[in-house]
């Protein structure tokens, strides 16, 4: 029976069409199965079935009922995000009740010995072995895991559970045991949603997969009509057409940069050269340790062993000033947090490297600065109200142009691109491939794209490395390269290196 | 609702363009208040003295707004005074040594101190409050071991211009806040240095990463902010003509306090160190029309309390009430909406 639904879903953000036209339903007693690449429109989906998104067009129906005009009927859907996000610090029978009033403990007190009684029958079923006084921060993460799970399905009696990738932090051992609690919650007639990026889990489990691709819903069939292989087809979609690509034609047989065995917390052993003129694309999946990766050969996180060379010397590592000073340049994903200086004026965010040519005595030249910014506005083509309006205020895409024109004002000789599109409408993400190749090809840098985007990486990189669990696991020329490859690579399937060059 | 949010960052951004000018206003307004409402405040003798407290607690807000710029704070602020001032006085007092040179070491000193309170908090990636509570017990302590609380007295006559002498009519003191501020000001809004300063209050994430040697820069405002509340409390000492160990309790509230009127984030990033003495002059301003419109001296510390409150309460309401009204104009557009899909 069909119990939530969504019709015609339609949703955009400025620049962004994150969902478009998408059908789908979920029935009680069935475990289906939403695949997708990172950016396909897979959390902008689970935001609207949980009703944190109002779509623009389309309605999710609970029961046949439209949630737009009872929106309280969201309630019956049970969400468990991908994070644990319990309280460390508190019991696992507070985690389990909490807010109490909304549990039945709602006279003020709460009596922990009635708190740790009613909790015990809910641990028994989902098969936990913690104790209902044992505080949460000392529980093993399966059994976090587990309780996010319970907390979920003991406010109201819902009868939809989201899972969204709940088995990242999980061993062999604890994703079994957390998938027979899963069966049993689907035995009592439960509709579950299960989200994942891990394909035999999802063979293993599901009753349906919806796959999508670019914000659309590509494929639905029944999960014993189809294979894996079928699966990552439908998740690539067509080839890239090679006609279409923004790779740098000027690669250059001169080793730029050097990486030697390089750990450090989330990227163990890593070794890779970066060629002058050369874009290099670092695929995997968010959490395999590529932004880590980069951002400890900057200097901005430690590395615990191993080495870095540029241009035959040895790098220093731990110090971003050094790395900017001497033309190693990271281009952060996070924009908001990490890229800009958002009180501040786009002149101040364009010179705040290069401050050291504008001095006069102790003085920073007025006049020289308004130069030099000018010069990157205009180079650029970033649209501004006035170099004095706040950098907050310009659009995503005019911010990643202010950051990669100052960047390459450093006279950079290696540029790291950490998803620079990320969030960026498609007519200025094609200005944006275009200056990486021109930079690659004319100023001979070399340029690393961390990329989630599966089409991105093939249509701008020469050569891709794919990360997996922190190491990489394989690399492909992207000429020649199969999207279905790269996808196996990123996901931990082994045989990735069927006909990519097996490193 | 991203409209929602762009009108809000809107309304602040007007606030945070007007915040100097909207605050000096204020201030000329309560002056204009307080010379019409009582014929005592427009003396020369009046307004001096008023001139005179403000400086001292003028130098440690304009250092502590160099501080809120980083998004931080130092609350040992009157201590690392009070230390220095008395510092000093057994320098002169009980070791004879020559007053202007004692003067400077003990401002050296309380760069020391400030360096200190840097160090802790940025290599042990430590909360700024925290440490410097922490910290001014530390002062606080060493001051009362050196002194069992009593005043140095007998400070030698020489050094009292610096505190209870005038200028042209201006008292001393107070033409150290000038310079402090014109020092100041140059260094956060001219340099280099300054431009760091409000990067790392922006976001000391991405001020790291666009090379800003982050931790050095902030040991460096600390240690400027120790040298300032240093130079107040050797002013302070040669305006009382010995060294107290119990001055300088109420600094680090009103400097902040007065920052924060001044047009200062708590988050950092935002604000001119001028706002800082704009807002104490507006605090002093206060203080002294209480004891002119005789309120009970026992509540006086209570009404500057409160009105202090309200200063620092005006920005937020503003916002608060900005946001309600478009929350009410979304709701009203929401309703429109679910009633028309309901006709259908």
């Amino acid at each position: 029976m069909q119990v939530l639904e969504a019709r015609k879903i339609t949703k955009t953000f400025p620049g962004v069409v994150a969902l478009k036209d998408v059908d789908i339903s979920f029935e009680l007693g069935k475990i289906h199965c939403i695949i997708g690449e990172n950016g396909a429109g897979k959390s902008t989906l689970i935001k609207i079935l949980t009703g944190v998104y109002e779509p623009d067009a389309g309605s999710v129906l609970f029961r046949g009922e439209d949630t737009l005009h009872h929106p309280q009927l969201f309630d019956n859907v049970a969400y468990v995000p991908q994070e644990i996000d319990l309280f460390r610090h508190m019991t696992v029978a507070d985690n389990l009740f909490i807010p109490f009033d909304k549990s039945g403990f709602g006279k003020g007190l709460v009596h922990r010995r009635e708190l740790e009684e009613r909790a015990r029958p809910w641990l028994e079923k989902f098969h936990m072995t913690a104790q209902p006084d044992q505080l949460v921060g000392e529980i093993s993460v399966s059994e976090q895991q587990l309780l996010q799970i319970a907390r979920a399905m003991i406010h109201e009696q819902a009868s939809v559970l989201m899972l969204d990738e709940p088995t990242t932090s999980l061993t062999m051992e604890d994703t079994r045991r957390l998938f027979s609690v899963i069966r049993e919650i689907k035995a009592e007639g439960k509709a579950i949603i299960f989200i994942s990026h891990k394909l035999d889990e999802v063979f293993d489990l599901g009753d349906e997969i919806t796959v999508l691709r670019n914000g659309e819903k590509v494929a639905y069939a029944d999960i014993h009509d189809v294979d894996v292989n079928w699966v990552v087809r439908q998740m690539a979609g067509r080839d890239v057409s090679q006609a279409e690509n923004y790779r740098s034609t000027n690669v250059t047989s001169d080793v730029l940069m050097e990486v030697r065995g390089l750990c450090g917390e989330r990227f163990e052993d890593i070794s890779f050269t970066l060629h002058r003129g050369e874009i290099l694309g670092m695929s995997g999946l968010v959490g395999a340790g590529r932004t880590e990766l980069m951002q400890a050969i900057f200097g901005y996180l430690p590395v615990w062993s191993g080495s870095v060379t540029v241009e035959g010397k040895p790098w220093k590592l731990g110090d971003t000033s050094y790395s900017v000073e001497n033309g190693l340049i990271y281009l952060p994903e996070e924009r908001k947090q990490q890229g800009i200086l958002p009180n501040m004026g786009v002149k101040e965010n364009l010179t705040m490297s290069l401050l050291k040519k504008l001095q006069f005595g102790p003085v920073l030249s007025e006049r020289k600065e308004t130069k030099l910014a000018r010069e990157i506005v205009d180079a650029y083509a970033i649209r501004i109200s006035g170099l004095g309006q706040k950098i907050m205020n310009l659009s995503g895409g005019n911010q990643q142009k202010a950051i990669i024109g100052r960047s390459m004002f450093c006279s950079p000789k290696v540029l790291v691109f950490d998803e620079p599109t990320k969030g960026i409408d498609v007519g200025t993400k094609a200005e944006i491939y275009r200056l990486m190749k021109k930079h690659a090809e004319e100023s001979g840098i070399g340029i690393i794209l961390i990329s989630s985007e599966m089409e991105e990486v093939l249509k701008c990189s020469n050569r891709v490395l794919t990360l997996y669990q922190g190491r990489v696991v394989g690399e492909f020329d992207a000429q020649t390269a199969d999207k279905a490859h790269i996808l196996n690579a990123i996901m931990g399937i082994e045989n990735a290196t069927l006909q990519g060059s097996a490193i | 609702m991203s409209q929602n949010v762009g009108a809000k960052v809107d309304l602040r951004k007007k606030l945070a363009q007007n915040k100097m000018f909207s605050i000096g206003l204020i201030l000329f307004g309560m002056f204009l208040l307080a010379t019409f409402t009582n014929p005592y405040f427009f003396t020369e003798y009046n307004l001096q003295s008023v001139v005179r407290d403000l400086a001292f607690i003028g130098i440690v807000a304009i250092g502590q707004s160099c501080l809120l710029l980083l998004g931080e704070l130092d609350l040992s602020v009157g201590k690392i005074a009070s230390l220095s001032g008395v510092l000093g006085g057994m320098m002169m007092v009980n070791y004879g040594l020559n007053p202007w040179f004692s003067f400077v070491t003990c401002i050296l000193l309380g760069a020391l101190f400030g360096a200190i309170n840097g160090t802790i908090i940025t290599k042990l990636k430590l909360n700024a409050m925290v440490v410097t509570i922490g910290m001014q017990g530390l002062y606080g302590g060493i001051n009362l071991v050196l002194t069992k609380g009593k005043a140095i007295t007998k400070v030698p006559e020489s050094i009292y211009v610096l505190g209870t002498g005038t200028f042209m009519k201006v008292p001393v003191p107070f033409l150290f806040t000038l310079a402090v501020l014109i020092i100041v000001v140059f260094l956060i809004k001219k340099t280099k240095f300054g431009r760091y300063v409000y990067a790392i209050g922006n976001s000391r994430e991405a001020a790291t990463i666009l090379g800003v040697k982050t931790d050095s820069v902030r040991v460096k405002v600390y240690t400027l902010m120790g040298a300032l509340s240093a130079l107040a409390g050797m002013l302070m000492m040669a305006r009382l003509g010995a060294s107290q160990p119990s001055i300088g309790d109420n600094w680090p509230m009103n400097s902040i306090a007065a920052s924060v009127i001044g047009g200062l984030a708590l988050t950092g990033g935002v604000g001119n160190p001028a706002g800082a003495l704009i807002g104490a002059a507006i605090i002093m301003l206060i203080q002294n029309m209480i004891v002119l419109y005789g309120v009970n001296v026992y509540w006086q510390t209570a009404v500057s309390g409160i009105v202090v409150v309200l200063a620092i309460s005006i920005d937020s309401i503003t916002v608060i009430l900005g946001e309600r009204r478009l929350r009410k104009a979304h709701i009203a557009k929401r309703n429109a909406g679910l009633a028309a899909a309901h006709k259908e």
